[in-house]
């Protein structure tokens, strides 16, 4: 999910409150969150792992260049999060902090 | 057509420890390099290095001997040497078939571990305009060279047989010593990601056998000197210059591959 369509979200729970159609807690749940990373026909094989790679990258060059309070880098962060396994995260945390990471940010 | 027993153009050998020495060296050898790898400790290697000489000297001495002085290599028996010289280097080019297949499997798709990035973020690859081109135009010029000298053992041009074939032998000395100049420098090594690996295997065999290839064409050098070669019989030549004409092309895809585009 990416910050553009959460904001129609958002604008679409206002509409709804003004309707008095209020979804319920677990409805906006399901609606705003149950949702995993999109097809990236870069990545169009089974393994996804190179998707993954790509998108903690991305999320930290985005940040690098645009700043940590800039939404839109949010999406890649949002990929990898869904994409990748914790423990491959927290190792190139690590390596981040230490130096040691593979890619240029 | 004469032989060792009676009417017919075949070799039939005498008996020789040889194949025997062979054998048990080359297992003390294997051996030798496991009981390094685990105790630190080079003896056995030594020894096992030292009996595989030995045998070598003592073999090739033997073939020389049936071959130059007792005239038991015929042209039926040539065929077969050379047929199994092709059938050696055949093999020898799978050999360096696989150390380039790891190399494209490494480098064409990099796996996440190096970045996605071949070479990998962190490693300085060579210059390959510097000495790796200069080496490139070393082997090319010994390979007209050592042509140069199978034209003139063909013609019994015996001083300029000498003269090329020392040029080659120089040359390929020559290429030796940037390859160590250059490993020397390195500024990664075998053991920094898979390109130090792939790069120092594949290039190492080569200089491994770029070294077997200018021991063999010494020998050829001595047994010139020694008048061995006639303008039509001289098979351990031509295998020499066919090997060094196959180290020759094996750099040339260590070049472009390896050096240049994986650089």
């Amino acid at each position: 999910m990416n910050a553009e369509s959460g904001g129609t979200q958002l604008l679409l729970l206002l509409l709804l409150a003004r309707k008095g159609e209020v979804p319920t807690m677990s409805e906006a749940i399901m609606s705003s969150q149950m949702e995993t990373a999109p097809f990236d026909p870069r990545f169009p094989n089974q393994n996804q792992t190179k998707y993954c790679y790509q998108s903690y990258v991305d999320f930290h060059r985005c940040q690098k260049l645009k700043g940590e309070e800039y939404e839109p880098c949010q999406y890649f962060k949002k990929v990898f999060r869904s994409v990748c396994p914790n423990a491959w995260v927290e190792k190139w945390d690590e390596q981040l902090e230490n130096g040691s990471f593979p890619s240029k940010i | 057509m004469t032989s060792s027993h009676g009417f017919h153009p075949y070799h039939l050998v005498d008996m020789s420890p040889w194949p025997l020495t062979g054998s048990i060296s080359a297992m003390m050898l294997t051996t030798g390099l496991i009981k390094w790898f685990h105790q630190y400790n080079m003896n056995l290697l030594i020894l096992s290095i030292f009996a595989i000489l030995l045998t070598m000297y003592q073999w090739w001495r033997d073939i020389t001997r049936e071959g130059t002085f007792q005239g038991l290599h015929t042209s039926v028996v040539i065929k077969g040497l050379r047929w199994g010289m092709i059938l050696f280097i055949a093999s020898e080019v799978l050999f360096f078939f696989s150390f380039f297949w790891a190399f494209f499997h490494s480098s064409l798709a990099p796996t996440i571990e190096i970045g996605m990035n071949w070479p990998p973020y962190g490693i300085q690859p060579f210059n390959p305009f510097q000495i790796p081109l200069l080496n490139t135009t070393i082997l090319l010029s010994s390979g007209a060279t050592v042509t140069w000298a199978h034209h003139a053992i063909m013609e019994a041009n015996h001083t300029q047989a000498i003269q090329s074939l020392g040029l080659t032998i120089l040359l390929g000395f020559y290429f030796t010593l940037l390859q160590a100049f250059e490993y020397i420098e390195a500024p990664f090594t075998i053991a920094d990601s898979v390109f130090g690996s792939t790069f120092f295997v594949a290039t190492g065999f080569h200089g491994l056998h770029v070294i077997i290839g200018t021991s063999f064409l010494l020998i050829c050098f001595l047994r010139m000197f020694f008048c061995h070669f006639s303008s039509n019989h001289h098979v351990g030549f031509e295998a020499a210059a066919w090997y060094w004409h196959f180290v020759d092309v094996v750099w040339l895809f260590l070049y472009v591959f390896i050096y240049w585009w994986g650089g």
